[in-house]
């Protein structure tokens, strides 16, 4: 799209109102932001702002007669601010404010509930193909404990007795770890703010979950991670990310096993992390479907074609992008790219 | 060779049968094979269907085996494709499925498929100690 065709917005108010226009406006690419402004330095929609590199400024007369601007956006909830901007704005901006403003702040809150329901579903719909996986890994470790306590009620060896007692409560504990990642999964993404998230951590705990959505037998791993890379978001959401994305990589090879890489680097000053596999690959006159919604090729009921949809999803939110280079019968890589939220030296949260 | 019948002596040691236990995962074997034992059956182990063949036709092994107990989720050659191989080369040799997994589906097709057991772990010891028997038992009468 040429930059005229672009919608250039600017935002009066950077309160939770601002803040919000800010993160939806953000993520279409027709709109430009050309800048925010509040008479509050400490207003959390500017430090959004920087963040994600929309201008700030505290100057709301010079952003307003920027002549590039063609709708102002007022949030600020001051009742004398309309009359102000119908005087000074240029001539071809319009101006959308008061109940109209406050209307689009409602609709993008509304939205943000129904991408986090949307989420949810899909997450819920995939955990009904876990049943196999959870099954299997729940009936192990129950069918040695079943074994050992028949053979501990007759067993005269006490050597044995203290050995295979100790089996006994190793294997319960592997049971209950199984439900304890199951339910920390199946939770709803808690709405708290972004913070940091170690992205090698969350790809481990990822590979934990995913396990149970796909056959891991015959598939080699290659883990390449750089120490300490982290981004900003929200760690449930990029678990979610990340567990799609290596079930897809898995279910690509499934039958015929592969390698599956995951792979995370630091790259002036953002953050790659690529999931590799070398199944079946994507037809290329498929590649530009694979992230709309309902879009699968999976058989019925294998698939809610939700998946890819939700990743690009979050993966906007965060400010990120995707990308995806595959050929048939090669294999597929998705690469991810965040700036990168961790301060050399500091430690990391979540 | 054929006429060899459980109760042959195997290293020296009278047993009840020679069993094949295939399951990927160790705990598993070793448990089924502590389970077995104990009623007096000889037990040989395989981590995958791949193996689970090479066992088979080891030596005289395939004259040898009473049972073999087959798990389905497993790398290499899966347990469908090991009991299809089984029991198209080995028709003789009767199979159980020992599954983490319970599905319906999947126990009739096996069971349609000649084998004579379908076991859901977690499985009792006596359980499996019957299943075991009564698989050599029909073999036994097969043999007739």
């Amino acid at each position: 799209m040429e930059r005229s065709d672009h919608t250039k917005v600017a935002i009066l108010g950077a309160g939770r109102g601002g803040r919000a226009l800010l993160d939806l406006l953000h993520q279409i690419p027709s709109i430009e932001i050309v800048g925010i402004t509040d008479r509050d330095p400490a207003a959390p929609g500017l430090q959004r702002a920087r963040e994600i590199q929309v201008p700030v400024t505290t100057n709301m007369p010079d952003l307003i007669s920027n002549h590039g601007v063609s709708l102002i956006m007022d949030v600020t909830g001051d009742p004398e601010m309309e009359t102000y901007l119908r005087a000074h704005k240029p001539p071809a901006a319009d101006i959308l404010s008061g109940s109209a403003s406050r209307l689009l702040w409602e609709l993008a809150q509304h939205e943000s509930k129904l991408a986090a329901e949307l989420l949810q579903s899909e997450k819920l719909a995939g955990i009904g193909s876990f049943a196999a996986g959870i099954a299997h890994d729940m009936n192990n470790p129950l069918q040695l404990i079943l074994g050992l306590a028949e053979n501990l009620a007759e067993e005269r060896d006490l050597t044995a007795v203290h050995e295979q007692a100790r089996d006994i409560i190793e294997a319960a504990k592997q049971t209950s770890a199984i439900c304890r990642d199951l339910t920390l999964y199946s939770r709803r993404a808690s709405p708290h703010e972004d913070v940091l998230v170690s992205v090698n951590g969350k790809l481990d705990e990822a590979l934990k979950i995913a396990r149970y959505a796909s056959k891991f037998h015959d598939i080699e791993m290659i883990k390449r991670y750089q120490p300490g890379v982290a981004v900003k978001g929200n760690p449930d959401e990029l678990l979610h990310v990340l567990v799609n994305l290596i079930t897809n990589a898995v279910h690509a090879m499934e039958d015929v096993g592969g390698t599956l890489t995951l792979e995370t680097r630091l790259l002036g000053g953002q953050v790659d992390v690529r999931i590799s596999d070398t199944g079946c690959g994507i037809a290329p006159d498929k590649i530009p479907e694979i992230f709309e919604p309902f879009f699968t090729t999976k058989a019925p009921g294998k698939g809610t074609g939700l998946g890819l949809y939700n990743v690009k999803t979050i993966v906007n939110k965060m400010h990120g992008t995707i990308a995806v280079d595959s050929q048939i019968h090669k294999g597929t890589t998705f690469t991810l790219t965040f700036a990168n939220a961790e301060p050399a030296g500091q430690g990391c949260l979540s | 060779m054929d006429e060899f019948k459980s109760g042959f002596f195997i290293g020296g040691e009278a047993c009840e049968g020679r069993v094949l236990v295939v399951d990927d995962e160790p705990d598993i074997r070793k448990v089924v094979k502590m389970t077995l034992q104990k009623a007096g059956y000889e037990v040989l182990e395989a981590e995958n269907g791949e193996k689970a063949i090479e066992v088979i036709n080891y030596g005289e092994n395939r004259l040898l085996l009473d049972v073999v107990i087959c798990d389905i989720r497993m790398p290499k050659i899966n347990g469908a494709e090991a009991v299809a191989y089984f029991r198209s080369n080995y028709p003789r040799v009767p199979l159980i499925v020992l599954t983490g997994f319970p599905d319906a589906d999947m126990a009739t097709s096996f069971l349609r498929q000649g084998v004579v057991d379908y076991l859901v772990k977690p499985v009792e010891g006596e359980k499996l100690r019957s299943a075991v028997a009564r698989a050599i038992e029909q073999r036994e009468l097969a043999r007739l």
